[in-house]
């Protein structure tokens, strides 16, 4: 077998794309004009390779991470506008005299669930990529691990989109016509961006890295957990007072009432504590 | 002696002189350091690659007898970058030299 058919089987077993790889193929062919003798001083074809990979691979980690992060702030933006916005179209509807109401609670639960979850996982896939942005090449499990997080933040992202569409959908009788527009039109383009990042994830350099989660190495990213995660009960009493007054805040804006604000703030700091705190415990028990 | 962690470097002030393609450069590498830098000649194809993403350089294709030729040139960056390779460089030798007489 030759040297350059060598390196493209190489090549294509590491995942490097089809285009680069005629690129890499045709220089080493000019190469091997230039003095046949040289193909033996060309190195293993294999370990070449895996060099051109795996400095591929952080690359495009950290190029999609750039675009998944731009995509997610498009879904922040179309997100954040509509809920500043909706007062000018008529207010917050109740949930329960839309078109369905189980539809209503389920647009309710994927525009309040999932983009706390595509925050957190893009952020800390940003986060990841940015500290790491001068490194030549990236570990496989780091790279698998900036690409999972991505990947987390994309899914919550695009359920995000939908759960704006679906309240769109849900509402057309009740909310004016430019704000279901304008709404709909943004859900759209932030929906278009996330999943053009998922395709453009997809086609990225494989890589066979251990990671242990979405989640794993956050000490590493975000010092001060490493603190927290050595003080259970303190990092939950920061995390839900935390909770209570964004959500009192943003939704006491949002409706134009404090009590309202308070209600609601209270209600999120009760579910996320009574969830935090039964994962502080069961933690706790797996260790003892 | 390990020229790896130099050869970006290298590469960098090889191509400060004119534009070069892959082989040109190896060869002049090894010619440079009287062949004392008698590395893989495939290993630097992925340091011209990474240069060219971090935008040191840019590369050209063109065609020469019948065959598809890159051919690499320093970017405004890529001078910079020599001409603070050369200054870390005789800093580092110096301080070197220093210790080891």
């Amino acid at each position: 077998m030759s040297f350059l058919s060598e390196i493209d089987g190489a090549l294509a077993d590491q995942g490097v794309r089809p285009r680069a790889r005629r690129q890499i193929v045709d220089e080493f062919r000019d190469h091997i004009a230039c003095e046949p003798e040289a193909v033996a001083r060309l190195g293993d074809p294999t370990a070449l390779a895996q060099t051109f990979a795996a400095e591929l691979a952080g690359d495009e980690a950290r190029r999609c991470t750039r675009n998944t992060f731009g995509a997610l702030s498009l879904a922040a933006v179309a997100l954040v506008a509509g809920q500043l916005l909706i007062h000018a179209a008529g207010g917050y509807p109740d949930y329960n005299k839309g078109t369905s109401t189980p539809l209503a609670l389920a647009a309710i639960a994927m525009i309040t669930i999932a983009p706390q979850v595509a925050f957190a996982a893009g952020s800390l896939a940003a986060l990841r990529a940015w500290r790491r942005r001068r490194a030549r090449q990236l570990p496989d499990a780091e790279v698998a691990l900036i690409h999972r997080r991505g990947a987390v933040g994309r899914t919550a992202g695009i359920v995000t989109c939908l759960g704006m569409l679906v309240y769109v959908a849900n509402d057309t009788q009740r909310l004016a016509g430019w704000w279901l527009i304008a709404q709909a039109a943004m859900a759209m383009v932030a929906l278009g961006a996330l999943v053009a990042a998922r395709t453009e994830s997809r086609a990225c350099a494989t890589t066979v890295g251990a990671v242990s989660g979405p989640a794993g190495g956050l000490a590493v990213d975000l010092p001060p957990l490493a603190w927290l995660a050595a003080r259970p009960w303190t990092a939950w009493a920061i995390i839900t007072t935390a909770a209570f007054l964004a959500t009192a805040a943003f939704t006491g804006h949002a409706e134009g009432s404090l009590v309202e604000g308070l209600e609601r703030g209270g209600l999120e700091s009760i579910a996320l504590g009574a969830g935090l705190a039964s994962a502080i415990a069961l933690t706790h028990r797996h260790r003892s | 002696m390990d020229p790896y962690g130099h050869l970006d470097g290298m590469l960098l002030a090889i191509l400060a002189g004119e534009p070069a393609h892959g082989y040109a450069i190896a060869q002049a590498l090894k010619q440079r350091s009287d062949g004392v830098f008698d590395l893989p000649e495939g290993t630097i194809y992925p340091a011209l690659h990474r240069l060219e993403r971090g935008g040191l350089l840019r590369s050209e294709w063109s065609t020469a007898s019948g065959r598809r030729r890159r051919t690499y040139r320093l970017t405004a960056a890529g001078q910079r970058a020599v001409g603070g390779a050369r200054a870390e460089w005789s800093t580092f030798s110096a301080a070197v030299q220093a210790v080891l007489s």
